[in-house]
């Protein structure tokens, strides 16, 4: 997958375990670089995280002849199914309700066998407005699933496609309602999920036709399979670039709680789901981040920096302690890490992040560590006795340059003094002799001499302190 | 909205340009900012995900997984607390005590707000006798917006003026009252209680309609809304990968990366 662009009647043969090949194409795809590469990716249609139906397919699929055949059967059998929808639906006699349902049953199988759905042939076949009508509020619980559950799949397409659902948006939403079969409102966030992932303008009229509050709620149950799939949707609902969403979804009565109450659960998927919608509360939203900041949120995240492996979790919780001690001063010295047990854990779960093979987590670690040593004299002299110095010197002087410089930063960071309004920031002598007795100096002379400006002015910045100080 | 800052600030004085010394600044960053890229990459394709049907073996390792382990379960709803020994037992304890069904004509919504709306709108004589006497009357369907139309239609206009609903979205009103239904069965000889869905009603046979039942509810307060189990048929939760045929075993949701 890693250099095609992706068509819909392209697919990877996975022969092997579905989760590990899964992931492995997931990191070769995030190592990639260049903006057609991402771009195609991100237009790719997106695996479903359980896996692949056609894993059962043992022989390789081999090419194009057969995806068209295949295809066109696939879209033949759609074009059916829809038919025998409409006749169901219209059909007022005996047996009308398990006929609905078989005929949406069949769509939604047809819908649900590959990555690629034929969602353009179910369209086409006028599908959409006989979904919206099987949302109805009276439906049976069954006929609701399944309808929903085509639409899921439908919304995960093509833009064009994705918008084509906006008649079925109200009754999806209202289908989230507490009063709804736990499976029926986990199916509509689903959609719902994917209906937002498409972007901006979508995520609006989500917003606009009040879908934050239900999702929102939905995270306070104690079902995981809920609370995984409304945090994943309300990620892509809050997401911004504005921050109302982000800053109402945190005044929702309960969430604050249960974020928390999540962050420390087991599974891990779930963790990380939560994780991603406290990324973007505190990315986004100043309110959101005080508030959060108060309840006492590093432990936590500290713990699970601490004690977990796993990637995909990883990133989120530490972009989300990074984003917490970015935000104001004021906040991480007197609130977050106020405590000084608090803090040396947190150094210490860092240091295992700069640790990490893992590019982003050594690079968002430092960059998280910088903003701390950007505080209060405590905290640099807390890092600099920390093992943090020698995993960063390390990085400085020979890993790629994104995260040499945020190395830079923290080291730099530790040799000065809090500003005191408009005077030059005094130095920190005992700390820039020992760092720089450790040989740091080569790794700043390094920067100066990069084509990032900012890189350069670092470099420059931090030599003026040795010939002041040394 | 936060941005970019860089570490440094250029100090200007009289003298002329003065070295930009280093001091220690905060640096935040909104999440699509370019540093965040690499972390971002996975995530974005994320953005949607096709729920597929899970195969055989994915099915048993859930059962599997159910069928051990912790899966006793509060029921979530507030002042409910019920203790519930296993996920199906929740999930019936959940349809049995916590449905929203309309005790007039059995219509079923998934808010208790939207219940509300629905009785005042569509059995209340109070409620139509003040929309007589000019009273905005019909409430916005969107939780927190609070606006209050003079008029059915208008409620309408509003939802897709300013709240973006499609044209073709219909709050309906009441399903015709459980007399009414019998005598369709008998006629059609249908034995599916929900009858059509989808029927419209207009707002001259529901003024029939309003007198007709307002015999059976008797005042506007929200005690005489009962909540009963509506009857379905089908299952009122369906595990989604396993057939109706079978016999669902607990819920089944996979997932493991």
């Amino acid at each position: 997958m890693a250099d095609e662009a992706p068509s819909p009647h392209k697919r990877d043969p996975i022969k092997a375990s579905v989760g590990t090949v899964a992931a492995q194409k997931r990191r070769e795809q995030a190592i990639m670089v260049g903006k057609e590469k991402r771009e195609a990716l991100m237009r790719a249609k997106r695996l479903c995280r359980i896996g692949v139906s056609n894993v059962n397919n043992d022989v390789p699929i081999d090419d194009n002849m057969m995806m068209d055949e295949e295809q066109s059967l696939l879209e033949a059998q759609t074009l059916k199914a829809v038919e025998d929808l409409k006749h169901a639906v219209a059909y007022q006699g005996k047996g009308t309700t398990e006929k609905r349902i078989n005929a949406l049953r069949e769509l939604r199988r047809l819908l649900s066998r590959s990555e690629f759905p034929p969602v353009e042939a179910s369209i086409e076949a006028g599908a959409l407005p006989i979904l919206v009508q099987c949302l109805s509020f009276d439906s049976p619980d069954e006929q609701l699933l399944e309808a929903a559950w085509c639409l899921t799949n439908m919304a995960a397409g093509k833009p064009e496609e994705t918008k084509a659902l906006l008649p079925a948006l109200p009754l999806l939403i209202a289908h989230l309602g507490e009063k709804s079969a736990l499976a029926v409102a986990e199916q509509c966030a689903w959609a719902l999920g994917n209906v937002a992932g498409e972007g901006e303008e979508l995520r609006n009229v989500l917003l606009s036709q009040g879908a934050l509050p239900p999702l929102a709620r939905m995270m306070l149950s104690n079902k995981g399979s809920t609370v995984r799939t409304a945090a994943w949707a309300l990620s892509n609902l809050i997401k911004g670039p504005d921050s109302k969403a982000a800053t109402e979804t945190i005044r929702i009565d309960g969430v604050l709680d249960s974020i928390l109450r999540h962050l420390n659960k087991a599974d891990e998927e779930l963790v990380t789901e939560v994780a991603w919608v406290v990324v973007y509360l505190t990315a986004l939203s100043n309110v959101a981040t005080n508030i959060l900041a108060k309840s006492n949120p590093l432990q936590i995240l500290v713990d699970r920096l601490a004690s977990s492996n796993n990637l995909q979790l990883l990133i989120p919780v530490l972009r989300s302690l990074g984003n917490l001690v970015a935000a104001d001063s004021y906040l991480t010295h007197n609130v977050l890490l106020a405590d000084h047990e608090t803090t040396v854990n947190a150094i210490q779960a860092l240091v295992k992040c700069l640790r990490s093979e893992h590019r982003v987590l050594k690079k968002e670690s430092a960059w998280a560590l910088s903003n701390i040593a950007a505080g209060s004299v405590e905290h640099k002299k807390l890092i600099h006795s920390s093992e943090a110095v020698p995993s960063l010197i390390h990085l400085l002087l020979t890993s790629p340059f994104d995260i040499r410089k945020e190395a830079a930063y923290v080291l730099g960071n530790l040799c000065v003094a809090p500003a005191q309004g408009s005077e030059r920031p005094s130095l920190i002598l005992e700390h820039l002799v020992s760092l720089v007795r450790k040989g740091i100096l080569p790794g700043f002379v390094d920067l100066v001499r990069s084509a990032d400006i900012e890189a350069a002015r670092v470099g420059l910045q931090f030599m003026e302190l040795v010939l002041r100080g040394m | 909205m936060k941005g970019g800052e860089m570490g440094m600030e250029v100090e200007g004085s009289g003298a002329g340009f003065e070295f930009p010394f280093w001091k220690p600044l905060r640096r935040s960053f909104g999440p699509d900012f370019p540093f965040f890229e690499a972390g971002n990459l996975e995530r974005e394709l994320l953005a949607k995900q096709v729920a597929l049907e899970l195969t055989d073996s994915e099915k048993q390792q859930i059962r599997n997984l159910e069928d051990g382990g912790n899966s006793e379960v509060f029921c979530p709803i507030v002042g409910c607390g019920a203790h519930l020994k296993s996920l199906e037992e929740f999930e019936d304890h959940y349809n049995a005590r916590h449905r929203a069904s309309c005790s007039v004509c059995s219509k079923v919504f998934p808010t208790s707000r939207l219940l509300s709306i629905h009785v005042s709108e569509s059995h209340d004589s109070f409620f139509q006798a003040k929309v007589a006497r000019g009273f905005a009357m019909y409430e916005c369907l969107v939780e927190g917006c609070g606006a209050k139309l003079m008029h059915y239609k208008s409620r309408q206009q509003h939802l897709i003026d300013k709240h973006k609903f499609p044209a073709s979205f219909e709050f309906k009103k009441a399903n015709p009252s459980r007399r009414h239904r019998q005598k369709l069965l008998h006629k059609k000889g249908s034995d599916d209680a929900s009858s059509a869905p989808n029927m419209q009603v207009d707002e001259d046979s529901m003024d029939t309609l309003v007198s007709a039942v307002s015999r059976l509810s008797t005042s506007d307060s929200p005690s005489s809304i009962s909540f009963g189990r509506r009857h379905t048929r089908g299952f009122a939760f369906v595990p989604r990968a396993v057939e109706r045929e079978r016999r669902p075993p607990s819920r089944s949701h996979a997932q493991t990366k």
